[in-house]
């Protein structure tokens, strides 16, 4: 096969026609202390304190910003135990049991369709701050900092994208809730001053574009959003991708799209966005896929965060018995990260768990065929920097400009040899840091 | 419960994507080829045939199982690093018989097939470590260890010794040569004399056109390399007043064909990127003329296979490789074009 191919299978007819399930009473929540991007934290209560819905318990620090945390349910504080998150290291995680009686915090209210009007861009970027609200699509990165920005921005991107094969939570999200979406996106445009929006999903996802189209032409006639539909190939999500296909812009390695006039939220994000301004309330809940050709009834659900994966794989009546041995991914089949058991918690970046079945590939020689050149997104050449890998040459892995890989995972993908190329490009950003 | 296992991403291959289905495509393009060669030689043609593949099979098995033995393995019949299951060294050895001319000794075949196989793919590391296409080398070795035992009795040849070709280059620019062979049977490969394989382009065109509908190769190779070819013996052609059946002849005739889609596309002896791919081809197009034309050979296919082979790692230098077309790519690319042409038309006019 030496072609350049993007297309992966994407499986997603598992749960994508399927109606969301909602699980919104789980007996207690687990709440992650600290991330990836927030190393340390303080804890505003200790065991046995009651705490209500969206009330502020505790606080991470990052490198230049600090995150509030919220709590996610009512219920009463219990210990702190290691849980394993979603970048696949156990991390502290506070318990809080739930009461089941929703009583929300004061600082939940619902502010009137006025009183958004008059919000400024600082009023907004204030709000998101306080709701600690980040990337929903995985990247956690905090959404008041993209959103404070100070460039002239003429175009919202809101990427529906979703292109890892299997995963289907935003496509129920929009679906389920496109007025929320819609909503979301009038508010981020109302805060950056910018009247064109443009809503990015995959060609194929048909039902989508009606229902988006439907909406918008129904209920926000005097917005000017478009939706575009986009190819189907991998990694089409990629924000540098939307942007080139939807705008037609090209933004090098290492720019910001902001200083382009375009900015990109996730389809979460914009939810998220609306929930924080009108309700005034943090991501409490999210849409969650559990998929995998290794459980028995994949689902979608929609689920506090903080909720254990354990609780979700029971309730889809367990892993397939004819399978000895499982990979538990958290993220998308491409780019996700395998976990070493599924006592897991949904944090509000993770956007689905995958159970497939593993399957050991057996690698032969390279033939040097190409693909993984054809393919990479990136434009760079896989096999040459895993070559450079082998031989250690760090000025190779250099010049090769490793380090612009996004890790995708599509050469790996393509490979004819079925090696496992992306390893390698990692192993080349690590050494040539 | 199942065991949980902890791996990294991606966790999805391609599933049609492998090496053997790559490598038995190459075969199954090559059927029709072989077919017409034991048609039109006989049943010689199939003991040449079996006696290349497998004196390839054979080497590379046994060569295998001694290493396994160094490497303190037990032996076993089907090996720890067997590797004739994906079809890398039949491909080889099909090439390479179907270079040979019918007339060729069995001895000579078998024993330029293990040397081929020997010295080109195994000591260099194997399946994706050679610099130089197998069969190509084993081809070279007998045209320069045994031009004199194998020549072509009552035929003229093609790849590297003397094929309709032959006549062309005593008399270079006479339209006799074509008339000797007219240019409808060279397509069809029909009563022409020449290696085994390289007489039919109509079926080489079909191999290539099923291998191209599979993706098992780059299309991009043959085509460029058919195209310089055709393109130079036009300019050839125009400054010397010959009609369109010269540069026709030159890419019909002498295994042009055979050598573009089977050999040089060979894609462990090509370059990795797209552009490099199409200069590599035209750098073999070019040699292929040029020797034609200035060189003592009537015939240089193999020949400039390899010597572009040399230079793929030069191609795939980290400081110029680029997966892209740039503009200063094209125009370095345009301007070797144009300097080509004016260095052809310049040899064609002492040629003459």
């Amino acid at each position: 096969m030496i072609k350049k191919s993007r297309k992966v299978r994407d499986y997603k007819e598992l749960t994508k026609a399927l109606p969301t399930l909602r699980y919104l009473e789980p007996e207690a929540v687990y709440i992650h202390l600290h991330n990836a991007r927030c190393k340390t934290y303080d804890l505003f209560v200790k065991e046995g304190d009651k705490v209500t819905l969206g009330e502020i318990i505790g606080e991470r620090h990052g490198g230049f910003f600090e995150q509030p945390i919220h709590s996610t349910i009512s219920g009463t504080v219990g210990k702190v135990s290691k849980k394993l998150h979603r970048t696949g290291r156990k991390v502290d995680c506070i318990e809080i049991k739930n009461d089941f009686k929703e009583t929300f915090h004061e600082s939940v209210f619902d502010r009137t369709d006025n009183v958004i009007e008059s919000l400024t861009q600082d009023d907004m970027v204030q709000i998101l701050k306080e709701k600690s609200l980040v990337g929903l699509g995985g990247s956690g990165f905090p959404s008041y900092v993209k959103l404070a920005t100070k460039e002239k921005i003429d175009t919202v991107v809101i990427n529906a994208v979703e292109c890892e094969p299997y995963l289907s939570s935003d496509y129920r999200l929009i679906l389920e809730h496109p007025g929320r979406v819609i909503k979301g996106m009038k508010y981020i445009m109302q805060a950056l001053s910018c009247k064109k929006g443009i809503i990015a999903i995959k060609s194929e996802k048909d039902p989508l574009y009606q229902v988006l189209t439907q909406v918008i032409k129904g209920r926000f006639p005097d917005l000017d959003i478009e939706v575009k539909r986009l190819g189907n190939h991998y990694p089409q999500g990629w924000e540098i991708e939307v942007f080139k296909w939807a705008l037609g812009i090209d933004i090098p390695f290492g720019e910001l799209p902001m200083k382009y006039g375009v900015i990109g939220f996730n389809v979460s994000t914009a939810v998220g966005v609306f929930d924080a301004i009108k309700h005034n309330l943090p991501v409490t809940k999210r849409y969650f896929t559990l998929t995998g050709d290794a459980i028995k009834f994949p689902q979608n659900f929609r689920v506090k965060v903080g909720t254990s994966v354990k609780k979700l794989i029971e309730l889809s009546d367990g892993f397939k018995n004819e399978y000895d041995e499982v990979l538990v991914i958290m993220g998308g089949p491409m780019m996700g990260v395998s976990t070493v058991s599924c006592d897991v918690i949904v944090s509000k970046t993770t956007t689905s768990v995958i159970v497939l079945q593993n399957i050991d590939y057996e690698e032969e020689p390279c033939v040097r065929c190409g693909s993984c050149v054809y393919s990479c997104p990136a434009h760079l050449e896989p096999v040459q920097i895993m070559n450079a890998v082998k031989r250690n040459d760090k000025e190779v892995m250099k010049g090769l400009e490793a380090f612009r890989c996004i890790e995708c995972g599509l050469c790996t993908y393509v490979c004819t040899s079925k090696i496992h190329v992306t390893d390698y490009i990692r192993k080349a950003k690590r050494l040539i840091g | 419960m199942p065991k949980i296992i902890r791996k990294t991403s991606p966790y999805l291959r391609r599933p049609q994507a492998s090496v053997t289905r790559m490598m038995r495509d190459v075969v199954i393009a090559l059927i029709p080829v072989t077919l017409f060669a034991i048609y039109s030689f006989g049943l010689s043609a199939l003991y040449i045939l079996l006696a290349s593949v497998l004196s390839m099979m054979i080497t590379e098995y046994i060569y295998y199982q001694i290493t396994d033995k160094m490497n303190g393995e037990k032996f076993k019949l089907k090996n720890e690093s067997f590797t004739l299951y994906n079809f890398s060294a039949f491909t080889s050895g099909l090439i390479y018989g179907l270079t040979l001319p019918d007339s060729t000794p069995i001895w000579v075949a078998v024993m330029c097939g293990v040397l081929g196989i020997l010295l080109a793919k195994l000591i260099f590391g194997g399946l994706g470590q050679n610099v130089f296409n197998p069969a190509a080398v084993a081809r070279v070795l007998i045209v320069v260890n045994f031009a004199t035992i194998v020549n072509y009795t009552e035929h003229v040849d093609s790849i590297a010794g003397a094929t309709a070709l032959t006549v062309t280059n005593v008399d270079l620019f006479s339209q006799a040569a074509s008339t000797n062979y007219g240019l409808l049977n060279l397509f069809t490969g029909i009563g022409i004399p020449g290696s085994m394989g390289e007489v039919s382009v109509l079926l080489i065109v079909i191999g290539g056109i099923y291998l191209a509908l599979r993706t098992s190769f780059e299309v991009r190779i043959p085509i460029t390399y058919v195209i310089t070819v055709f393109v130079l013996a036009s300019v050839v052609a125009l400054q010397k007043g010959l009609g369109i059946w010269y540069p026709v002849y030159h890419i019909l005739s002498g295994g042009l064909f055979f050598g573009a889609v089977y050999m040089a596309t060979d894609p462990v002896t090509s370059p990795i990127t797209k552009p490099a791919r199409i200069y590599f081809a035209f750098a073999l197009g070019v040699i292929t003329f040029f020797i034609r034309l200035f060189g003592a050979l009537p015939e240089g296919v193999v020949f400039s296979i390899l010597i572009m082979n040399m230079f793929v790692p030069a191609f795939d230098y980290f400081k110029w490789t680029n997966p892209r077309f740039s503009n200063k790519g094209n125009l370095i690319f345009a301007s070797v074009i144009i300097i080509t042409i004016g260095i052809t038309m310049v040899g064609a006019y002492y040629v003459g």
